[in-house]
């Protein structure tokens, strides 16, 4: 039986440490499978137990029993009850049992002045309605889904938390506080003018996305401020768009709203975490001149040179290819681990995270077996 | 007189303005089929400068998409004029995203490039059983199937409609090429398919060198 | 934030003469949370 208290509070240095560019007792590790891998772990089915949230606390007991991990493990979750309440095009369960995002258009290209205008307006009149079919219709019935909506939403959420807070009494987690937000040409890309129409955008009005950008600036830092600056956590921010982007629009569209966003929130004194997806390698330049310490967990790249170039000003993490779980030996995966450890940890400022999240668990395969003993691995010879 | 070399470079630059411009002075011109096959085809030659560019690394994945919806507003465009000739296709193919998952970016880009190539492009959408593979397959008798997945779980799914392609006696008459982030050359022979990409552009090179 | 969907405590005020006198440190970061709740769960929705 640990003593989770001393646990907690330790994990918590070691997190207060790394965030302020002071090198912890040892690299802090998270665990990169998600609720959905701990639910198919479980060998429990994979949609009834994102419905019926009661039968998530043996699901987590044993995903943290069995998995060595410094943070409160499950990653980012879209949970369905109040998706299908509003009855939602953007975020759906597929016939495998994830929640995914298919490609939607929230925001039409003529519409681009009204948000502008007015952003807020424009996604509680226009966006919204589009997007959520319960919310396109008579006032009353309208109003009476956003209620459920909201009221499942906070229900479940509140439930999670209490699983959450027994997991953390009993293994002794970090505690720390996160908010979401994004740059502000990735939301309007992600769910309001899609892939395929920010694409042409940026080409036909790039005048209108900047200026869209600059609009939306406001509520992205709103979003992404957290109740109190100073408590431990971290503001995340995924990174989408800019790898499909030529350097001059990235320049011109997507970095100077994103820079701000960064600076605004770090000049608060929050912890800001990029997860900088896909290949950012040509624009490392742009990224040291963010804020110190911001945490940059990359899924793809040199982690040589990401370390040779940010690492003495930011906090690198990511880079372990979780795909080696699958095709790879357990020598193989620890053997990678050290590679990255000696690469990333010298001088500090690394957190061990992995390139991306474990969504999918197979009983026959190879991933939880690789997964334990590289979290292991790590945990028992992360030093710096 | 449309310029058809001054056509080319407009689709390989994306100057939209341009190459709708010259579009639709030509259709108003009246012309005959046969010079309209000629603007597909200059057509097809921008988009070939297009997928060098993106080779080159000047142009990335979002201009990709902008020309395939280029190239659609064009064909659109020149429909009227086209109909009555029997437009000449290299071969087909039938694409979907795999049961189970719901990305199709890449399935898009690859399917617009594909038909700006002369395929006939079957679309099946996203998260398609084996069993619609196998239905469209047996009704439209490609010369390639097209696979894509973002998710790992894609590769299992991949593995099934193989299966089921075997089962119904129709594997040995078609190509297979797989598409996504989580193909490799592992995935690749697991599966059992013919070919991966991760590269739209690549994947379709493949594809012709197939129909050849 | 300038929209007609998202009131700050003093607009609120302004437009409720009728608080003034009841207990306004416990009314106004009520009214504020409720404001921002609905704020954070509709652009949860678009991210």
């Amino acid at each position: 039986m640990i003593d989770a208290v001393a646990m907690t509070n330790e994990r918590n240095q070691m997190f207060r440490d790394l965030f302020s560019g002071k090198t912890p007792k040892r690299v802090p590790i998270s665990n990169p499978a998600t609720q959905d891998f701990a639910i198919q772990y479980a060998g429990l089915d994979l949609a009834e137990c994102q419905w019926d949230l009661t039968k998530l606390e043996p699901v987590y007991d044993k995903f943290c029993q069995d998995f060595i991990t410094d943070t409160y493990p499950g990653g980012s979750i879209r949970i369905p009850s109040h998706y299908q309440i509003l009855g939602s095009t953007p975020i759906v369960m597929s016939s495998s049992g994830f929640m995914q995002h298919p490609e939607v258009v929230g925001l039409l290209a003529e519409e681009y002045d009204q948000f502008i205008a007015s952003p807020y307006d424009c996604i509680v009149e226009t966006i919204l309605p589009r997007l959520y079919t319960e919310l396109n219709g008579e006032p009353g019935k309208v109003a009476m889904a956003l209620a459920k909506a909201m009221r499942a939403h906070s229900d479940d959420l509140a439930y999670l938390g209490t699983i959450r807070a027994k997991m953390n009494a009993k293994y002794g987690y970090a505690a720390m506080a996160g908010a979401l937000t994004e740059a502000p040409f990735d939301f309007m890309a992600d769910f309001l003018r899609s892939f395929k129409g920010i694409s042409g955008d940026v080409r036909r009005y790039p005048d209108k996305v900047a200026a869209a950008c600059e609009a939306v600036l406001p509520l992205m830092i709103k979003k992404g401020t957290l109740p109190n600056p100073s408590m431990l956590g971290y503001t995340f921010i995924p990174l989408h768009m800019a790898p499909y982007l030529r350097d001059k629009d990235f320049a011109t569209l997507y970095w100077p709203t994103f820079k701000k966003l960064v600076e605004t929130l770090a000049g608060m004194g929050q912890n800001v975490q990029l997860f900088v997806e896909n290949d950012w390698m040509r624009y490392l330049d742009y990224l040291y001149e963010l804020p110190e310490n911001t945490i940059m967990r990359f899924e793809y790249g040199d982690a040589k040179l990401v370390k040779e170039k940010l690492g003495d000003k930011h906090i690198i993490s990511g880079f372990y290819p979780i795909t080696l779980l699958q095709t790879g030996t357990k020598q193989q995966c620890v053997d990678k681990a050290k590679e990255l450890l000696d690469i990333l940890a010298p001088g500090g400022r690394y957190w061990w995270q992995a390139d991306k999240s474990v969504i999918n668990f197979e009983s026959k395969g190879p991933v939880a077996e690789n997964m334990r003993a590289v979290l292991e691995y790590v945990h028992e010879n992360g030093t710096y | 007189m449309i310029d058809l070399q001054v056509l080319t470079q407009a689709v390989g630059d994306l100057d939209e303005k341009a190459i709708l411009t010259m579009i639709d002075d030509f259709v108003a011109t009246n012309p005959s089929g046969e010079d309209a096959q000629e603007v597909v085809f200059a057509c097809q030659q921008g988009m070939a400068i297009v997928g060098e560019l993106f080779e080159k690394n000047e142009y990335y994945v979002g201009d990709l998409i902008f020309a395939g919806e280029l190239l659609s507003k064009t064909i659109e465009l020149l429909k009227p004029v086209l109909s009555g000739v029997a437009t000449q296709k290299v071969g087909s193919i039938v694409i979907g995203t795999v049961e189970g998952d719901l990305h199709d970016i890449g399935k898009n880009i690859f399917g617009s490039m594909a038909e700006a190539a002369g395929f006939d492009v079957y679309d099946l959408g996203i998260d398609v059983s084996p069993s619609a593979f196998v239905e469209k397959v047996k009704d439209v008798k490609p010369q390639i199937i097209g696979m894509s997945g973002v998710l790992t779980l894609a590769i299992d799914s991949m593995k099934n409609i193989v299966k089921a392609l075997n089962e119904a006696g129709l594997r040995d008459s078609v190509k297979i090429i797989i598409g996504g982030n989580p193909v490799n050359e592992d995935a690749c022979k697991q599966i059992g398919a013919d070919a991966f990409t991760t590269n739209a552009a690549e994947g379709l090179k493949t594809c012709q060198g197939w129909v050849k | 934030m300038d929209s007609k969907y998202y009131v700050t405590w003093e607009e609120y005020l302004a437009e409720h003469p009728e608080l003034e006198g009841k207990p306004i440190k416990a009314i106004a970061p009520k009214i504020e949370k409720y404001e921002d709740a609905v704020f954070t769960f509709i652009m949860d929705l678009l991210l």
